[in-house]
């Protein structure tokens, strides 16, 4: 069946049940009366309002009829009904009830702890998970994937939370549940008072999910961002054959039954495409993500977005997702005194500024988005935020728009909701004046028919002016202006032309009582009056400061005119700059051009390729590919021609072993064996790193899984094509890897008293865990084998993680073994060697030189550090003569760095290799060059200045072996990514940009919540976030 | 996966004897005889650093000391003549901060003998504790650094450090000078926001407050200690029972040592230089990466920065790529006295020159570069009336290179410290030495 078939017949099936669910009025059908049954008539006529139907449809006066729950009638000419209690609402403006797409509220709070909070509910059968809906019975076997759990079931009105959105116009909204990250489903409910089974409106909507990392869960894995991925991708895989296997074991009651499990079973509509995955995204990267899994499984899928999703525009358009967009716009960075505004970085300051402007420029690009609360600090700046998103261009339709009609066609709930047409649900707000206007207020909000005040508006209005009769006061008439507020007007009192000094007016119970005094009116002291509104006039006393009494009567002589909105006379001040990518520093418009014919001339060319080094070399490139290298060529006409005399050129450098770029945690240390996770879900495209690499030449890096693991995460070997998103940087074409560890860091030696039970403790035990799973591998194989062939019909369970050791035994992927010591190093030769395959590289290997015999032999590359030794046990036999020592032995030999600082100079770590031992230069530079493309498989794509290669390459002020060189380019594919010219203007840029933003900040209003300190950027960790490169236990677990 | 116990104690035993056989294979290099006759190097070029350089110069030095430098100089009779034609004289390098001898493998508890418990251990000295037969030495020396100031680290006043000749059979007789400053760590003063964080914005302020209140009281305490020491010495006050930690500090508060205080934001410099005022106490800052900012500041109150490491990341996502590289420079420019630190560790100080070359590649004229690891620290420490240059009187401190040392190509082919002449191999020469005999009789070379 078709995707579309399908939910077609899914939508069908939905409205029958909600024909069901609607015609009941809100009261209990079910439960016995209790005492005397209340049956006052629920029929209400609301006249001469102004009635705004759905965004754009608007009666200026006209009249609403609402019974028993239900919209009657609504028009212009709408006859009153006679038994209706009618409301005569001139002045009034009737919207649609708002409708919350995402929120929590009224579900139980989260069980575990969250953010930095650590500890808190343990994991599956804790207190927090019996709340959660989330213990006992047949469970999947990580906590954090809890499909079951159903919002519907959990459900607990929650009156304090549905008061403050109900005070903002919010009728109806679908809950999330809050934990784990297959959380389970979603319901749409009504925001109103009543049992759960009175205002559930659907129920299992969507199944909802984050990629977040769930700190104090008490669950171990998953621990970072890419296992967490993992764990989904696992889990969805396992419901597809959890299905099958269920139903294939209906067919076979003879084979072995497969295990049940509710939460799998529970996401068999969403594998079906009958449901839609709502998951979270922390940034437009994590939106990217999620699109790409869902892609990847042919989900629906929905985004509750983070409020950056205007920083990759295109691509967010580009993934076709609607959006349920959070108005948490950035507080003002803090920026009072110059120390603290070095703290805050373009990226933050950027963000600070265009983040309102988000909803804009989503809905100038045509995007589809909803608007909720979620995510805001204080629920109650909605209203306020949406205001700031609709000053700062988002039209006031859209605004509505994307809070009645799109969510309530998103959910599946627009014959009932979304609009104020008859047959439709009595979910309606009242305000007295434009919904997002500055000085207007919500002053009833009805659910399903029923009325809940917010701010009742008085009986009667007596704003305007009243012209007054006294008798037996010091002057004849005194004019009475009332303004403001209906129930706390601001008055003013006029005597002979001269206005009252001072003047107070309350009007309660249709009692109005006020008070003036001035020295320069007739008046003495202060004088008091009060009179009661009747037939449309005052009549009453007052008492002059002697005691003596006057009579007054007032009749209104011009209408109320009405407040002057003072957010529409202020031009907002919109966003300062044009978008650049990444966001912020160093960021650009588009990408560096790619010229069609480029002619690089007069250099020293160390081609680290057959042709050796070139001196008074000239390169030819066409559309990113050498075309020609060697001297005396001649310039195309039309190329573009760099004279490059004096100069040096190489290819581009390559980074064998790199955590750059990784987001959200390089080690999934939650389990030793985490072959399943995969760092090419998690290229942050944004790492500064990036940038700072390409400043040093580097154009290629390996970034790899940490080493915490026997077996740990796949890698991914990317270009740093800056400005791209993070897809476009992966190497497409490289051969898949994967990374292992062995010694101190698997073993845990170095991780404190409190990583002492895992298995493995020992080198021993590293080998065994390692040929276990290698032997598992194979069995899984021949199991897929059998079934295939038939030999039994019960679906085997695909497990990721088996599916890339196969891989590796099948040759198909590279292992990438961080390793140190000799035995280690000949132990995992031989235990591939018995497996059939071989290492393709050994990380680090800083005992390579001891066996480096038997690894030429294997045919394992060496990936070494120049010189780094005794920061541990393991390595106190490190010398730098290793890489000249395996060199000499035939292995393949690259310099890595392991390190965003040392992988900006790896051109200055191939000299060591000249400096110890004697390497000739022009072999050192190919550590870091040809070496490192060789061990990964992508030498006939680069590591060497060649024809037909890409145009990778490097300009050098000097030799690339000498100290006091400095990059002065970078190019990728043709395309300069780095230049030092363009980074000196760059940095005046940013510094002007940064200058321009702080004064906006120093002259924006503090928010009523204070400065934030730091200005914290976007996504799941900070600036920083660059450290997370190291290991949650051990700064240098990376070495 | 349930895993099977071995008795702790069975692991530590075995972990012991591992460690044991390691540190004590090493050691192969045996401390230099002292200078018993005068030396005279020929032929090369003399670069004194203090001075122009002597191209084809001699350099003559007798019982450690530099006797004379020239072009044709008076030669004593039994005078040992050595030619160095085609070679370079260059004054030792000196690392103006470091573990060393203090650290042997930083992940093994046993073998670190840097951070005291406690937060106020100005009584702690650094030269008591090195150990002469760490691994480290020789690797170090080996690339021309002959002294490394080695300093303990932690708390708020970790301890003294001291002035080490990376050659010698026992610590005494290796510490050139000691003290050479009080150890003092500023806290950080700015909000930590990385997710390795775990304490809360509150938790880091009031932090940061009880270490300032730490760094307040411990100089007050030993301000009052020395007051009523001095009364008891003039027969003017009574006896007062000995404190080591405020004894340790009487140097440092009548001026003879400097605080060498270790900051790097520019918060902290300002705090610090102020705190120092008002404490009347001489300031020199370590890593100091926010100086610049703070160059008048520095320069009215005579604060010199010790600078690094200059191969780092900036801390600032907006900052110039190379605004590390650069630091030194702009320190230069500014006008403000400085030097070139290393990584501020043990295990690969070796590299020290190739931060001072990559703040030259990075616009510090070379020469500068170059006095930014010899002369500078030697001024700053206050050493330099025996090492930092080549001069008459001086150390006969030196090496002898290929080349520039700036320059990863060039290797350091003698070296003296104090005129004996000192071994250029280490564990890592022994190891290369004997793995290359396993590729010889395979018939690799």
């Amino acid at each position: 069946m078709s995707t579309r078939r399908t939910i077609r017949t899914f939508l069908s099936a939905l409205f029958l049940f909600l024909a069901w669910a609607w015609t009941a009025p809100l009261t209990a059908q079910v439960a016995p009366a209790v005492g005397i049954r209340q049956n006052t008539p629920a029929v209400h006529a609301f006249t001469n309002v102004r009635i705004v139907i759905s965004p754009g449809r608007v009666i200026a006066k006209g009249t609403l009829v609402v019974r028993d729950g239900m919209i009657e009638a609504v028009g212009a000419n709408v006859k009153v009904p006679a038994d209706a209690s009618v409301r005569d609402m001139t002045g009034m403006t009737i919207y649609p009830g708002l409708i919350e797409s995402y929120t929590d509220a009224d579900l139980p709070k989260k069980s575990g702890g969250s953010g930095r909070e650590s500890g808190g509910g343990g994991g599956r059968g804790s207190r927090g998970d019996e709340e959660t809906g989330a213990a006992g019975g047949a469970r999947y076997w990580n906590s954090n994937v809890r499909s079951s759990v159903s919002a519907a079931e959990l459900f607990t009105p929650d009156e304090k939370e549905n008061e403050k959105l109900r005070a903002m116009g919010f009728t109806v909204a679908q809950l999330v549940p809050p934990d784990g990250i297959l959380r389970g489903a979603t319901a749409v409910v009504m925001l109103g008072e009543g049992n759960p089974g009175e205002l559930i409106v659907k129920k299992d909507v969507a199944q909802a999910g984050t990629l977040a990392r769930q700190r104090g869960s008490g669950e171990p894995y998953p621990n970072s961002l890419m296992g967490s991925v993992a764990l989904v991708r696992q889990a969805l895989l396992d419901a597809r054959w959890h299905a099958d296997a269920q139903s294939a074991s209906r067919q076979h009651p003879d084979e072995p039954r497969p295990e049940y499990v509710s939460d799998l079973a529970a996401l068999g509509d969403l594998i079906d495409g009958k449901q839609p995955l709502l998951m979270d995204a922390a940034d437009e990267n994590d939106l990217l993500r999620v699109a790409s899994i869902a892609k990847e499984f042919s989900l629906r899928l929905w985004v509750r977005g983070s409020g950056s999703e205007y920083a990759r525009l295109q691509e967010v358009r580009g993934a076709k997702v609607p959006l349920i967009l959070p108005v948490n716009f950035p507080e003002t960075p803090a920026v009072r005194t110059s120390e603290d505004a070095l703290g805050v970085s373009l990226a933050a300051l950027r963000y600070w500024d265009e983040a309102p402007e988000n909803p804009k420029r989503l809905n100038d690009a045509g995007v589809e988005f909803s608007l909720t609360t979620a995510l805001l600090k204080d629920v109650g700046d909605f209203s306020k935020n949406v205001r700031t998103a609709v000053e700062r261009g988002l039209p006031a339709d859209a605004a509505l728009a994307a809070l009645t009609t799109r969510p309530a066609r998103l959910l599946g709930i627009d014959k009932d909701v979304g609009t104020l047409e008859r047959g439709k649900l009595a979910n309606f707000v009242i305000t007295d004046g434009d919904l997002f206007g500055e000085k207007t207020t919500v002053l009833e909000t009805w659910v399903s028919g029923k009325k809940y005040p917010v701010k009742p508006a008085p009986d009667v209005d007596p704003r305007g002016t009243w012209a007054a009769v006294l008798t037996g006061a010091p002057v004849d008439s005194v004019m009475i202006s009332l303004k403001g507020k209906a129930d706390g007007p601001k008055v003013t009192v006029t005597v002979r032309e001269k206005e009252a000094k001072t003047a107070e007016a309350e009007f309660l119970n249709l009692v109005l009582s006020l008070s003036f005094s001035g020295d320069s009116i007739v008046f003495d002291g202060v004088t008091r009056m009060s009179g009661s509104y009747t037939g449309g006039k005052f009549s009453g006393t007052g008492e002059l400061s002697d005691g003596s009494a006057f009579g007054w009567n007032a009749v209104r002589t011009e209408p109320f005119a009405g407040e002057e909105d003072s957010s529409k006379a202020k031009a907002p001040r919109m966003a300062s700059f044009t978008p650049v990518y990444p966001p912020g520093e160093f960021g650009r418009a588009r990408l560096p051009d790619q010229p069609a014919r480029l002619f690089v001339k007069n250099a020293m060319i160390w081609t680290s390729g057959p042709a050796g080094n070139i001196a008074n070399g000239d390169m030819l490139i066409e559309r990113g590919k050498i075309k020609q290298v060697g001297t005396g060529l001649t310039a195309p006409p039309d190329a573009v021609v760099i004279d490059a005399a004096g100069k040096h050129v190489t290819a581009g450098l390559i980074d064998c072993h790199s955590h750059s770029a990784a987001t959200g945690g390089v080690n999934e240390s939650g389990q030793a064996i985490t072959a399943e996770v995969r760092i090419g879900d998690v290229i942050d495209p944004d790492d500064i790193g990036i940038y700072r690499e390409l400043a040093g030449g580097l154009t290629v890096a390996n970034v790899l899984h940490g080493s915490a693991n026997p077996i740990g995460g796949q890698n991914q070997v990317i270009k740093l094509r800056w400005g791209a998103p993070a897809e476009e940087m992966k190497f497409k074409g490289a051969i898949p890897g994967i990374k292992f560890a062995l010694g101190e860091n698997p073993k845990q030696s170095n991780w404190g008293d409190d990583n002492t039970t895992r298995y493995p403790q020992t080198r021993g035990g590293v080998e065994q865990i390692i040929r276990d799973e290698f032997t598992a591998a194979q069995d899984y194989r021949k199991r897929w084998t059998d079934y295939r062939a038939g030999k039994f019909h019960i679906p085997p369970r695909r497990d990721l993680q088996m599916d890339a050791l196969v891989e590796i035994l099948e040759g198909k992927r590279l292992v990438h073994s961080h390793s140190y010591r000799q035995d280690e190093i000949l132990m995992l030769m031989r235990v591939a060697e018995d497996f059939g395959f071989r290492v393709a590289t050994f990380q680090h290997i800083l005992e390579g030189y001891k066996v480096a015999d038997i690894m030429a032999k294997h045919g394992a590359g060496g990936s070494t550090f120049s010189d780094w030794w005794a920061y541990k046990f393991e390595v106190y036999d490190a010398i730098p003569y290793n890489g000249t020592l395996m060199d000499k032995a035939g292995v393949v030999v690259s310099f890595n760095s392991d390190s965003d600082e040392l992988a900006r100079r790896l051109n200055l770590e191939a000299a060591k290799a000249v400096k110890y031992g004697g390497t000739p230069p022009e072999e050192a530079l190919k550590f870091v060059t040809l070496n490192p493309a060789k061990q990964l498989r992508i030498d006939k794509r680069v590591g060497s200045l060649e024809a037909g290669k890409d145009a990778d390459f490097v300009i050098w002020s000097g030799s690339p072996l000498s100290n006091m060189t400095i990059c002065e380019q970078t190019w990728i594919d043709g395309r300069r990514y780095f230049d030092r010219e363009e980074d000196r203007a760059m940095n005046a840029e940013v510094g002007r940009e940064r200058s321009v933003l702080i004064q906006k900040a120093l002259e924006a209003p503090k928010g009523k919540s204070g400065e934030k300190k730091g200005g914290r950027g976007r996504g799941y960790d900070d600036d920083e976030s660059r450290y997370s490169c190291q290991d949650e236990f051990n700064a240098k677990e990376g070495r | 996966m349930k895993n099977f116990r071995i008795p702790v104690a069975a692991l530590t035993t075995v972990l012991w004897l591992a460690l044991a056989g390691a540190l004590t294979a090493g050691g192969n290099e045996i401390p230099a005889k002292a200078q018993d006759h005068p030396i005279v190097l020929t032929g090369g070029t003399i670069h004194p650093v203090s001075g122009a350089d002597i191209p084809g110069g001699m350099i003559l030095f007798d019982r450690g000391k530099i006797v004379s430098m020239g072009t044709n100089l008076q030669l004593p009779p039994n005078t040992e003549r050595i030619d160095i034609s085609g070679k370079h004289v260059y004054p030792g390098m000196i690392l103006a901060t470091s573990t060393i001898g203090l650290m042997e493998i930083g992940a093994v508890r046993a073998t670190r003998d840097v951070v005291e418990t406690g937060s106020v251990n100005p009584n702690v000295r650094a030269e008591a504790a090195v150990n002469p037969e760490s691994e480290i030495i020789p690797v170090t020396r080996a690339n021309g650094i002959t002294v490394a100031v080695t300093m303990p680290g932690g708390g708020v006043v970790s301890g003294t450090a001291a002035a080490v000749e990376l050659d010698g059979w026992t610590w005494e007789e290796m510490t050139l000078k000691a003290p050479v400053g009080l150890i003092v760590n500023w806290p950080r003063m700015t909000i930590n926001r990385a997710w390795w964080e775990r304490r809360t914005e509150e938790e880091q302020k009031k932090a940061r407050e009880k270490a300032l209140e730490e760094l307040k009281n411990t100089f007050r305490d030993a301000r009052a200690y020395m007051t009523a020491k001095k009364a008891e010495a003039a027969g003017t006050g009574p006896h007062h029972d000995t404190d080591l930690r405020w004894e340790a500090m009487i140097p440092v508060l009548e001026g003879k040592i400097p605080v060498l205080l270790d900051a790097g934001e520019l918060q902290q410099i300002e705090a610090a230089v102020a705190w120092a005022d008002r404490e009347k106490v001489r300031l020199v800052i370590t890593g100091g990466y926010d100086a610049p900012r703070a160059a008048q500041l520095l320069k009215d109150h005579g604060v010199s920065v010790i600078a690094g490491p200059v191969n780092s990341t900036p801390r600032r996502r907006w900052e110039p790529y190379d605004d590390p590289y650069t630091l030194p420079k702009r320190l230069h420019d500014a006008g403000v006295s400085y030097c070139i630190m290393g990584d501020g560790g043990y295990e690969n100080e070796r590299n020290l020159p190739y931060q001072a070359a990559q703040a030259a590649a990075y616009g510090l004229p070379a020469d500068e570069a170059l006095k930014a690891i010899t002369l500078y620290p030697a001024k700053i420490l206050g050493l330099d009336d025996r090492i930092g240059s080549l001069e008459p009187g001086k150390d006969a401190t030196l090496i002898v290179t290929t080349g520039n040392p700036l320059e990863t190509l060039t290797n350091v082919e003698m070296e003296y410290i104090r005129g004996k002449s000192v071994q250029l191999t280490s564990r890592h020469t022994h190891l290369y030495d004997k793995y290359r005999e396993k590729y010889r009789r395979q018939g690799i070379e």
